[in-house]
């Protein structure tokens, strides 16, 4: 793949020496240039993918890139929701990407096509006005 | 207790700290991108006279001469939530609460969407995340992409793009769907063009920014648009083409896109799946001002000024006592003018700390003039209405304290 | 297609719960949390506003639409509970 750093730029000149900071990426070594966010140095390397919608799977990456989409969530060093667009890489950073979660709407209870959508539907369900019986009730 | 705590560190926070700085206020600003200077970071514009806007070295200026003064900057910081206290403001960031006796939102802008199926897939970006990425990050977002959406901003950013070497294979709107209705229209895209003409060499977009007005020549530009697009900055331009679609497994492999007719209406049988890696999706730009909202501002929709705007006057006060706005959050407009609305929102704010101070009412006098002539030299647009929306709030503001 | 993306609320979604409930333009969104989910609504509220005029027929109001709440970014709970910076 070719570099994605842009090393000269014809107004905006060159980046000259930026230091190297290398962090870990779901524990790959990746090697980032000081003032990088975790976004833009992953982008470097080609790396598109951050995480998955936490219920669907989906994969998702950046979208706005300056901290309002919250798209590139990530965990740094154990501290989840951390937007990947908006914080700087530091040497030995370790950056975890977004998994599925357990989600508790998700259980055998309700057939995929009656998952409730808001928690009133949750709870009216949970109430019994729904027709199938929960297998486990 | 700060006498004055800035939310937004871009053009119009910086020269509102200045202002104040001057004064001898006690100023913090926070911001919550790592680095100091807001939107105006990521733009590369070149003037009517040859000569390049580039918002790194402006915002370098602004910052220096902020920091010079004893402005206390803070970045990656990000504030959640405003308190009214007795006297003054608590404002709940991720970094604690910062007590101030006067408050300043200047959060500018943010992005709004143009959606298109396949528009969640990694390597779809809003056009500003491009920006950012390319100029500021400095990394190529894609080997090949292609710009959904033409307006002012995605024309500057794709000439940005451009300019870094990264291949675009053309500029198309996205297909018309209820949230794309306008952006997706060519003969309301036109109109637009018509705004962005002055920056693009091309003969037809000229014909069409002329004549414009006339609503029936209009028409016809759209009709007569070449198959091959109008070339910008070399960049294909296409306003009867539309995307349909955004095609890929983990990531964007290509996007399908047809012909449209002048109403915005897919052309059966004419479409074509393009290779590419990234797309930019463009919608427009509307004010980030909820901070404004749960801080008890009164808002009101105006259209020209880009959508829900904080109820303010001409000197930049809200109804709040002690609350100010400045920026793109009180309207879309370029960062002259923001910078312009900031130092007078300093001004405003160093005037309620110090009524007696000789002088400052002939200063704000000079800077609300100095907004106004700014926004006349403006050379990008981002509403052509935008003095009509400005007029609106200002009635709005009296009517307001009429009532009140 | 995905309107709202973060929860992944759908076009076809945001109609269907208007043609079934025959509610307000706010009662479909809490029905559906379109625009409720992570980012607050930063990303899609003009977009859940176009898409929720055109099928309700309600025009934006002046009000920042379901009057935006605190907080404005989802913040974890030791945040919340922190005493800050007072200096
Ligand atoms: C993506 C994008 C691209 C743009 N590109 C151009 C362009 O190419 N040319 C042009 O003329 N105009 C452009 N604009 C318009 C731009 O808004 C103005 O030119 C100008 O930068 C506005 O200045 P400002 O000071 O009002 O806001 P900004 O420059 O946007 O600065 C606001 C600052 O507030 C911070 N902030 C927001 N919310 C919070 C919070 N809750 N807590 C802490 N900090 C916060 C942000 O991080 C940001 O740094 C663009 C706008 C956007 C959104
Ligand atoms: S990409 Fe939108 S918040 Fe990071």
């Amino acid at each position: 793949m070719r570099n994605r750093r842009i090393e000269e730029h014809p107004v905006l000149g060159s980046l000259r020496n930026r230091k190297a900071v290398s962090f870990t990426f779901d524990g790959k070594t990746c090697e980032g240039r000081e003032g990088d966010t975790i976004a833009s140095a992953l982008l470097a390397h080609g790396i598109r993918q951050l995480r998955v919608h936490e219920e669907s799977g989906r994969p998702r990456g950046i979208y706005c890139n300056i901290g309002h989409c919250f798209e590139c969530r990530v965990t740094v060093d154990g501290k989840a929701g951390v937007r990947a667009c908006m914080t700087e890489i530091r040497e030995g950073m370790a950056v975890e990407s977004g998994k599925v979660l357990p989600s508790p709407l998700n259980s055998s209870v309700f057939e995929a096509d009656e998952m409730p959508r808001t928690y009133a539907e949750f709870a009216g369900k949970q109430k019994g006005d729904n027709k199938k019986e929960a297998p486990d009730a | 207790m700060r006498d004055v705590v800035i939310i937004g560190a871009g053009p119009a926070g910086l020269s509102a700290a200045i202002a104040c700085r001057e004064w001898d206020l006690s100023v913090l600003i926070i911001d919550e991108f790592p680095k100091p200077g807001g939107r105006l970071l990521g733009q590369l514009h070149q003037e009517p006279d040859g000569e390049w806007w580039n918002g790194i070295k402006e915002a370098g200026k602004l910052l220096n001469h902020a920091t010079e003064l004893g402005a206390d900057i803070r970045c990656g910081v990000s504030a959640h939530h405003i308190e009214k206290a007795d006297n003054g403001f608590k404002v709940h960031t991720d970094a604690g609460v910062f007590d101030a006796e006067q408050l300043l939102i200047a959060t500018g802008a943010a992005e709004s969407a143009a959606p298109i199926p396949g528009w969640t897939l990694p390597g779809v970006m809003s056009i500003g995340a491009a920006q950012v990425m390319t100029n500021v990050h400095r990394v190529r977002v894609g080997e090949r992409g292609i710009v959904v959406g033409v307006n002012v901003l995605s024309a500057a950013i794709a000439r940005e793009l451009d300019l870094a070497g990264t291949e675009l294979h053309s500029m198309v709107l996205p297909a018309k769907n209820p949230v794309t209705k306008h952006y997706g229209d060519p003969g309301e895209v036109m109109d637009g063009l018509a705004r962005i003409a002055h920056m693009a060499p091309s003969r037809i977009l000229r014909f069409g920014s002329i004549l414009a007005r006339a609503g029936w020549v209009r028409r016809l530009a759209v009709r007569l648009y070449p198959k091959r697009g109008v070339k910008v900055w070399g960049i294909p331009v296409h306003i009867r083409k539309a995307a349909l679609k955004i095609n890929g497994r983990d990531r964007v492999e290509s996007v399908t896109v047809c012909n449209i007719d002048p109403a915005g209406k897919p052309i059966e049988g004419s479409e074509r799946t393009i290779p590419v890696d990234f797309v930019c999706i463009a919608g427009g730009l509307y004010p980030l001002a909820e901070l404004a909202a749960v801080a008890g501002c009164p808002f009101r929709y105006i259209e020209e000024l880009g959508g829900h705007v904080p109820v303010h006057n001409e000197r930049m006060e809200t109804p709040i006592d002690g609350l100010y706005v400045a920026g793109n959050i009180t309207g879309i407009e370029s960062a002259k003018v923001a910078a312009a609305q900031g130092r007078l929102a300093g001004l405003s704010i160093v005037r309620h700390r110090a009524k007696d101070k000789a002088g400052l009412g002939q200063r704000i006098d000079e800077a609300m003039r100095h907004v106004t002539a700014i926004r006349e030299q403006a050379t990008i647009q981002f509403h052509p209405e935008v003095d009509k929306g400005r007029s609106k709030m200002e009635n709005i503001f009296k009517e307001y304290r009429k009532a009140t | 297609m995905i309107i709202c993306r973060c929860e992944e609320v759908t076009l076809e979604d945001i109609r269907d719960t208007f043609h079934t409930y025959k509610c307000s333009a706010r009662e479909v969104k809490l029905r559906t949390r379109a625009g409720m989910g992570y980012c607050g609504g930063r990303t899609c509220r003009p977009a859940v506003d176009a898409v929720l005029e055109e099928v309700t027929g309600e025009k934006p109001g002046d009000d920042l639409p379901l009057k935006v709440q605190p907080p404005v970014r989802p913040v974890s709970l030791s945040v919340l509970g922190g005493d800050g910076d007072h200096a």
